[in-house]
């Protein structure tokens, strides 16, 4: 009733087919493409696992929306960050004071996906 | 318009250009190629005259390909004068906007030998124990190449004012950043940051490399023999091209060594500034975050090209991932 190898154990053995034996027997472009796609795969193995919850909270809270349930998704939340964060004046200063962090989060929880091992302490 | 020409063609026609420069040539033979594309191509040629094989580099360019971008002719003025400065790049032997036969903007340069890939190029430091030297060849080529009188550079690189340039830079950055259409919150607050926190300007302005980095140089026995592509140099603050050296994104791992993951930042002040050059504390970290979120955005931009379906390169969609990183260094910077 459970599929094996399953999406995680079949995306390291991607990886590990790449790198063992694809690579080897390239040159030049075509390498440094199958490294990409053996890179990919982990970054996918590690998304299909590791990825947290989105600051939606944080996020509704620093924009100044009503908690709940209802109200614009992350994607929008993002967007608004983003282009409040685009004008000037006092407001826009504090606002970028108070996003730091919380964008810091989300930078680190995505790093850990894409780059694991990058951030430092 | 783009580069229709047989190889053939080519060989005539640099052929003709190399006898009109008064190099002695019989012929003209493509070796190799390090790069061939639509609009530019670079190869690498051997000139027979006689008995005599000399090997070179020539750079095509379809006319007026990209604006943006210095095609091969002003590209071959900078080079004399970098050369004249003392900065280790080759001999330019031959320069034309239309070259015969093809049309091209060709020019042809003498072939420099040694390693440009990075990681090859820190191994080899390490075996020969010349990372910091290497580190002080760049202080030393980046002083001698700043050190050139803004009016000797082409017209069609723009001149700028040195009071003018990073409040400039940071209005561009944010109009990338509108163009891109991807909300980059990260990138947004680095922007924020360069408008708040502009450094003292240069006392004049310098031709700045701007893609001076482990990735565009040569490296031969650990030492550096060659500064290559010089498709986006312009003037500018010169404290731009040792920021950019600097930058994590091109230490390949090796977090430590501050310049191309070979050598400390120690190393290249130091040469920098005895041969000349004014090293501003305020402007290199400035620049550092300056070209994170230009490269951020680039990163990004290149993911758009494949969303889009402009581009299918797997390379492209994987560096939609790679923002992140440059995300992280830029908050770390400004944090």
């Amino acid at each position: 009733m459970i599929d094996r190898p399953n999406a995680q154990e079949l995306l390291a053995a991607m990886a590990a087919t790449l790198t063992n034996d694809v690579m080897p027997a390239l040159d030049g472009g075509p390498r440094h493409s199958a490294r990409v796609v053996a890179n990919l795969c982990g970054i996918l193995a590690r998304e299909w696992e590791a990825r947290g919850e989105v600051p939606v909270a944080e996020l509704r809270a620093l924009l100044g929306h009503e908690a709940g349930t209802e109200g614009p998704d992350y994607a929008d939340l993002v967007a608004e960050l983003d282009r409040r964060l685009s004008s000037s004046g006092p407001e826009t200063d504090e606002l970028a004071i108070a996003a730091l962090p919380i964008v810091m989060a989300d930078v680190e929880q995505r790093l850990a996906v894409d780059k694991p091992g990058y951030s430092q302490p | 318009m783009t580069i229709t020409s047989s190889p053939d063609e080519i060989c005539t026609s640099l052929t003709e250009l190399l006898d009109a420069s008064g190099v002695p040539v019989d012929r003209v033979e493509i070796t190799g190629a390090a790069s061939v594309g639509a609009t530019r191509s670079t190869l690498f040629i051997d000139i027979h005259a006689g008995a005599t094989i000399t090997a070179a580099v020539a750079q095509l360019a379809a006319p007026r390909d990209r604006q943006e971008l210095l095609g091969p002719v002003d590209e071959a003025a900078v080079l004399r004068l970098a050369r004249a400065a003392g900065a280790p790049v080759p001999p330019v032997l031959a320069a034309i906007e239309a070259a015969p036969a093809t049309g091209a903007a060709t020019a042809i340069v003498g072939f420099i030998g040694g390693e440009s890939i990075p990681r090859r190029i820190i191994r080899a430091t390490e075996e020969f124990g010349t990372g910091n030297d290497l580190a002080a060849d760049l202080g030393t080529a980046l002083a001698h190449l700043h050190s050139i009188p803004i009016d000797d550079l082409p017209e069609s690189i723009g001149r700028v004012d040195p009071a003018d340039i990073h409040s400039a830079y940071s209005d561009e950055r944010a109009v990338a950043l509108d163009e891109l259409g991807e909300p980059l919150p990260a990138v947004r607050l680095g922007v924020h940051w360069l408008r708040k926190n502009l450094p003292t300007p240069p006392s004049r302005t310098a031709i700045v490399h701007g893609d001076l980095r482990n990735g565009n140089i040569l490296v031969e026995d650990g030492r550096l023999t060659s500064l290559l592509d010089w498709e986006i140099c312009h003037a500018g603050d010169p404290m731009e091209d040792l920021a950019w050296l600097c930058m994590r994104t091109w230490r390949f791992g090796n977090d430590d060594l501050e310049v191309g993951g070979f050598g400390s930042l120690m190393s290249l002040r130091s040469a920098y500034e005895s041969a000349g050059g004014e090293w501003r504390d305020d402007a290199f970290h400035w620049w550092l975050v300056a070209r994170a979120v230009w490269w951020a955005t680039g990163l990004s931009r290149q993911a758009g090209a494949f969303l889009s379906g402009e581009a299918d390169s797997i390379v492209l969609a994987a560096s939609g991932r790679r923002v992140v990183e440059l995300e992280y260094d830029l908050l770390r910077l400004i944090s």
